[in-house]
């Protein structure tokens, strides 16, 4: 369970001029500015479920992430996961959790991953005989058995990726906050990731928070989403449901003997709409869908409704 | 405790098979290390050459010195180095994150993580130093002088380390690169210089402040001059309150970290 109720954070920076003159300034007199990165955020999730943040850069996922997974100290508003206070770092709750930025690795370079996986077993105190299976299932789930002993810096971004994600599962995480797991990941390398973070929450039903930039990690993996806007989540439910934010529309795409065209219309002029296009233009082709789910957030996060 | 035992075992590994693939730089640093310990014993050799006591020390109670802050660096140099190295570039560019959401002691582990098995050898060649100068030295003594000596020499490693911590760990704080280390080193040399020579406010600044004088020199005085409980327990206290406020200033700067980060 992860229960989050009016948590905001604000963070403070200092205003500096450009150049040498700015500095000297900013000696004597500084201008501080507080940046608001998440604005009273409420939000539950429930044992088993993996929802989707997305927003645009600096709407507040990561520091949203961060702070649930004990790194940053909100600066009022509450929030538990599993019931423990995360920026109180409780080894019993840090124990349960894992948290895997696509940015920053975990494991050591110079080393091959079994030998940081024999550390993680230390640092986690995880069984013999449960350290075994899960290395197991994890590297034949994500099909990199043979690259389990080169050195880490050898592999490929993709294998490396495999191997983070192999590191912050193998102690089983009740909790899982994966940063953009797939960011720089050619498209096959997305898909096996996928394919591996499905598996994984059929196999053990863990809480997992999801930001990624590519729709279809979200598509995929999500049945439930959040969008950030500015610090507030401005949308909450199923995937499907993100469609109906912008009214009930549809998109034509009508090609005539002279030229290709879309139309977005609301849904209750359909019919009329079509009769009119067939009376006005040649049409050879014409087809008739829902608003790829893509437009609909980018329109969200770029300020439209709600 | 013995899963911290554990743990550093596996950094002794790492650090061991790291340091086999880079072999030139491990010569390279037993040569730096072998001229480092030559001119440091030398400087006193050639003084001995024209005097036979020094502020009331003779030359084989000197070594006895000597030997000790040799020690002392060997066990930083192979302990902490590495790691205070890096220490302030891992805070500065938010490296921390990972440290954070494990379930160990992030001081312990960053602290400790980088064991510098190139210095390790080194750390043989001090050892057999100290044991040198013990065995050749030129008054009796008892096994519970040694023992204490040892226990000292322990004390005054962890005292090094507490004050380069306390170097760096303003890092938290001005996101400067390297904290305040460039002057730490620059006073280092005062650890190297036995505490007789000074006098009035050095003195009180190198036994209270900044205490170099206490992490060999001290040691060194309760073996070569008769044990005294002022001398010791002024050791044993301000060490105490030293790492005391090491503590408490990391637990600050973690806080401030975490409410600074990204």
């Amino acid at each position: 369970m992860i229960e989050i109720k009016n948590l905001s954070k604000s963070f403070k920076s200092h205003k500096k001029e450009p150049g040498l003159k700015g500095s000297l300034k900013a000696v004597f007199h500084r201008e501080e500015i507080t940046k608001l990165a998440l604005k009273s955020i409420d939000l539950s999730i429930n044992k088993g479920e993996m929802i989707g943040l997305i927003g645009a850069n600096g709407a507040g996922k990561t520091t949203l992430v961060k702070i649930l997974a004990g790194i940053v100290h909100p600066t009022s508003g509450s929030a538990t996961v599993l019931g423990h206070i995360p920026w109180e770092r409780p080894n019993e709750y840090r124990r349960q959790m894992s948290l895997i930025m696509g940015q920053k690795n975990q494991v050591w370079w110079d080393l091959p991953a079994l030998d940081s996986f024999l550390l993680l077993k230390e640092i986690y105190q995880i069984p013999k005989n449960q350290y075994q299976k899960n290395i197991d299932f994890l590297a034949d789930t994500l099909m990199i058995k043979d690259q389990l002993k080169t050195q880490v810096r050898k592999l490929s971004l993709g294998e490396r990726m495999k191997i983070e994600l192999m590191a912050a599962l193998l102690h089983n995480p009740q909790v899982i906050f994966l940063d953009e797991p797939t960011i720089g990941l050619d498209l096959s390398a997305q898909k096996a990731v996928r394919h591996f973070l499905l598996e994984y929450q059929k196999e053990f039903s863990p809480i997992t928070i999801l930001t990624s930039h590519y729709m279809e990690d979200i598509k995929e993996l999500c049945p439930r989403v959040a969008i950030m806007k500015e610090g507030e989540i401005v949308f909450d439910g199923p995937l499907a449901e993100v469609q109906r934010m912008l009214g009930d529309e549809k998109v034509i795409s009508v090609t005539t003997d002279v030229t290709t065209f879309k139309i977005h219309i609301p849904r209750e002029n359909l019919a009329s709409e079509t009769q009119h296009l067939f009376q006005k233009h040649n049409v050879v082709d014409l087809n008739i869908q829902d608003p790829p789910i893509e437009e609909i957030i980018e329109s969200l996060m770029k300020g439209g409704a709600p | 405790m013995s899963r911290y035992i554990r743990l550093y075992i596996h950094f002794l590994q790492f650090s061991f098979s790291k340091a086999l693939e880079f072999r030139l730089d491990f010569f390279f640093k037993i040569i730096m290390d072998i001229v480092y310990y030559s001119v440091n014993i030398l400087f006193f050799k050639v003084i001995y050459l024209h005097t036979p006591m020094l502020g009331g020390w003779t030359e084989s109670q000197m070594m006895i010195f000597i030997s000790t802050y040799i020690l002392i660096d060997a066990i930083s140099m192979t302990v902490f180095s590495s790691n205070m190295w890096w220490l302030p570039y891992h805070i500065n560019r938010g490296d921390l994150d990972y440290h954070l959401i494990r379930p160990v002691s992030p001081l312990f582990f960053l602290s400790l993580k980088d064991f510098s098995a190139n210095s390790f050898v080194n750390l043989l060649m001090a050892i057999f130093i100290f044991s040198y100068s013990l065995i050749h030295y030129s008054l009796p003594f008892h096994s519970l002088d040694v023992v204490l000596l040892c226990a000292l020499v322990l004390n005054g490693a962890l005292l090094y380390y507490c004050c380069q911590m306390l170097m760096i760990l303003p890092v938290f704080w001005t996101q400067s690169a390297r904290g305040f280390m460039d002057l730490f080193y620059s006073m280092g040399i005062a650890m190297e210089r036995p505490d007789k020579i000074f006098t009035g406010w050095r003195r009180f600044v190198f036994t209270f402040i900044i205490p170099f004088s206490l992490i060999a020199s001290f040691p060194a005085k309760l073996f070569i001059e008769k044990f005294n409980w002022p001398t010791f327990l002024h050791l044993i206290s301000v060490s105490l309150l030293f790492w005391i406020l090491m503590i408490f200033i990391w637990k600050k700067g973690i806080k401030a970290y975490s409410s600074a980060s990204s």
